[in-house]
């Protein structure tokens, strides 16, 4: 991704550079293409670990009841509308898993058959640990009409996208996700609760905790400028959070 | 547990609220001893900053003792006695390695709120709305403080809670304001505002080498203690009418002051006709700030000077000359303090007996007078310069000063 590494010392001129090539971000009929960025600090095997550990993955991505390992590659999906508890199934499939590069799966049934999510991991040229990028490609069964309410009722996908990632370097980078529920509160009335869901504050935050994963599975703290961990020889089943909540949110917009 | 609750634009209850549970496991529950209303405050009072929801807990500004500690948290105790700073930070991530601690990426629960606002989300504040993240705050007899290796500052002597509790914001406020300010040895600087931060702030500018600082305010208390405890030449912008930026001028040689920290924000006070256009379009929602404050200080600063804005902005800005900060060549600095940086030397000041920041204290005041004092202290009303709030105190208001 990066065009040019990182260079220190006398820069000469011509001197090559790149042109910028859009990530997918687009919406045409039932496809939803979207795509999320972070810089994470952690090496990119941390991460590939982190991301393909099975029994994290309700931790961190949202609406995620629970995944088996089905088979050599396999996965079976429950998932659930944190707003209306509507559950949905389904089960996915691992395309590529290279450590500390690429991940690519696929939902093999359900609505959303034939979504597939793309994790591609590349280390920061100037040492900030690893440019994490997702790309998810879904079918959403409604299309953009479905897409439309579900951003004024829930979440739109695309912004599941993010917030799938952005939980996934807040539990890796800090150990937790940060949320507010369960904190006391004085009599919010009509007006509040109005605004909770306005503002998205109805989506449960996932409960990931270092806690509740094997410290093998976490990073250590303050690796910014820290070398490499060991690198994990055996690589988990990944997921297709992504795709999943996607899916459930779409199919299930309006009845919040 | 007894808490102070936003309910709406110009209301403060007391309501009896559950008691906060530990949640995540680097969180503490924390039993307040000393809690105090913020200029910041102001805004949420005033409607000013958007997404409050009626039953948030306010209050960023709080010490006490640790009640309970969650299961990963090795630096604190039950029993220690701790300064809370108002923003919370991971203490992990590229912004907080920076020392940009109240830039922290991963403590915003609400961060999509704020990227949708501002493009990237801030790190989330305790009891300041939903846009930085839905915090309960500190004005309550106990508070969750999330990331506890990371923020709290212990104290490990006997010293009275006024003296330190002020490290929680105001004090670390004014000392990055006058930071800010790019401070030269023997610079003159100019301090609008002499509420808390400015106070602060002129206090701070001498412990960085300032020549001189001259402050603007309007009300006597507060040009006092400037004055008298933070050393200013002081100037009062209703007496009879003076043009600030003369005044400033004439004070600084001909050439304007060096740095200028705006230490108002965007409820400043003001006279002239375009403060009077600001109050119209903020009351309709043309605008969402008062830059009044702003202007004056982009005119009056000298060539190439610096601006230093301490005091808050929340959204857009009507009328500013930015073609005069273009053609000075201003430099601007600004934001919510990086707390977590400041506390360790700024509580060593204090040790050393350099400044004793309870010296703005007004009033101490028990849980039931907040809802009123809340009104006293907006109107700037019996000579308030700072309100301390003992949670556990039912009611009495004691005024410190004459
Ligand atoms: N950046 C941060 O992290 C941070 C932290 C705390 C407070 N703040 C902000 O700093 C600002 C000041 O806070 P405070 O607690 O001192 O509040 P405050 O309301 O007590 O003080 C503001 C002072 O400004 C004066 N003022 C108003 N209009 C003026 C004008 N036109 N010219 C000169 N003075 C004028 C008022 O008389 C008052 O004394 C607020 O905006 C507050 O939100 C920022
Ligand atoms: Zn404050
Ligand atoms: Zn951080």
């Amino acid at each position: 991704m990066a065009e040019s590494a990182f260079q220190t010392g006398e820069v000469r001129f011509p001197k090559t550079g790149g042109t910028w090539t859009p990530l997918p971000n687009d919406t045409s009929g039932n496809k939803v293409r979207s795509h999320a960025v972070q810089t994470i600090n952690a090496t990119p095997e941390q991460i590939f670990n982190v991301y393909s550990r099975i029994e994290l993955l309700p931790t961190w991505q949202e609406g995620v009841v629970s995944v088996e390992e089905t088979g050599a590659n396999t996965l079976h999906w429950k998932m659930e509308d944190p707003g209306t508890r509507a559950p949905v199934e389904f089960d996915s499939e691992i395309l590529e898993a290279e450590q500390g590069k690429r991940h690519v799966s696929r939902i093999t049934s359900g609505p959303s058959a034939g979504s597939t999510v793309i994790l591609s991991l590349e280390p920061h040229p100037a040492g900030r640990g690893t440019m994490a990028t997702m790309i998810t490609d879904a079918t959403v069964p409604g299309g953009w009409l479905t897409n439309a309410i579900t951003a004024v009722v829930s979440r739109r996908p695309q912004q599941i996208t993010t917030e799938n990632l952005r939980h996934l370097k807040e539990l890796i980078e800090s150990g937790e996700i940060p949320t507010v529920e369960g904190q006391p509160a004085g009599r919010r009335g009509i007006s509040g609760k109005l605004k909770q869901i306005l503002l998205g504050e109805n989506m449960p935050t996932p409960p990931g905790t270092r806690e509740n994963a094997r410290p093998e599975d976490m990073p250590t703290r303050n690796l910014l400028g820290s070398t490499p961990s060991k690198t994990l020889t055996t690589i988990g089943l990944i997921a297709l959070p992504i795709l999943v909540g996607t899916v459930i949110w779409a199919s299930v917009s309006g009845d919040d | 547990m007894k808490a102070i609750c936003w309910m709406g634009t110009g209301k403060v209850e007391v309501h009896t609220v559950d008691d906060p549970q530990i949640i995540n496991p680097s969180d503490a529950i924390i039993r307040v001893t000393r809690t105090a209303i913020c200029g910041s405050d102001l805004h949420l009072f005033d409607g000013y900053i958007p997404t409050m929801e009626s039953g948030d807990i306010l209050g960023h500004e709080f010490m006490g003792i640790v009640e309970e500690v969650g299961s990963s948290v090795t630096k604190l105790k039950r029993g220690d006695r701790v300064v809370i700073p108002f923003t919370i930070a991971c203490g992990n991530c590229f912004f907080c390695h920076k020392d940009l601690w109240s830039l922290c990426d991963n403590t915003n629960p609400n961060a999509r709120v704020c990227e949708s606002m501002y493009g990237y989300s801030g790190s989330a504040l305790f009891g300041y709305s939903h846009i930085y993240g839905g915090f309960a705050g500190g004005q309550a007899q106990y508070v969750r403080v999330p990331f506890a290796d990371v923020g709290p500052i212990k104290i490990e002597s006997d010293i009275d809670d006024e003296k330190v509790l002020f490290l929680s914001d105001i004090y670390p406020t004014g000392y990055q304001a006058a930071e800010n300010a790019n401070i030269q040895p023997g610079d003159t600087v100019a301090v609008f505002g002499c509420g808390p931060v400015g106070l602060f702030a002129i206090a701070s500018a001498y412990m960085l080498g300032a020549g001189r600082v001259i402050a603007i305010d309007r009300f006597p208390e507060r040009l006092a203690l400037a004055r008298d405890y933070c050393g200013a030449t002081v100037i009062d912008y209703t007496d009879g009418n003076p043009s600030i930026v003369e005044a400033l001028r004439d004070l600084s040689n001909g050439i304007g002051p060096d740095s200028i920290i705006d230490a108002v924000g965007m409820e400043a006070h003001g006279v002239d006709a375009a403060a009077i256009y600001d109050k119209i379009d903020q009351a309709l929602m043309m605008e969402t700030d008062r830059p009044t404050v702003l202007r004056q200080a982009i005119q009056a600063v000298r060539k190439g000077g610096t601006l230093s804005i301490p005091g808050v902005y929340g959204g857009d800005l009507d009328k500013l000359n930015f073609g005069a900060a273009f053609g000075k060549g201003l430099t601007m600095k600004m934001g919510q303090t990086n707390m977590h940086k400041y506390l360790k030397p700024l509580l060593d000041r204090v040790y050393a007996g350099q400044i004793d920041p309870s010296f703005l204290i007004s009033h101490r005041i028990g849980m039931e007078d907040v809802p009123q004092m809340y009104k006293t202290w907006r109107d700037k009303k019996d000579g308030v310069t700072k309100v301390v709030i003992d949670p556990f105190r039912e009611s009495g208001i004691e005024k410190l000063r004459a």
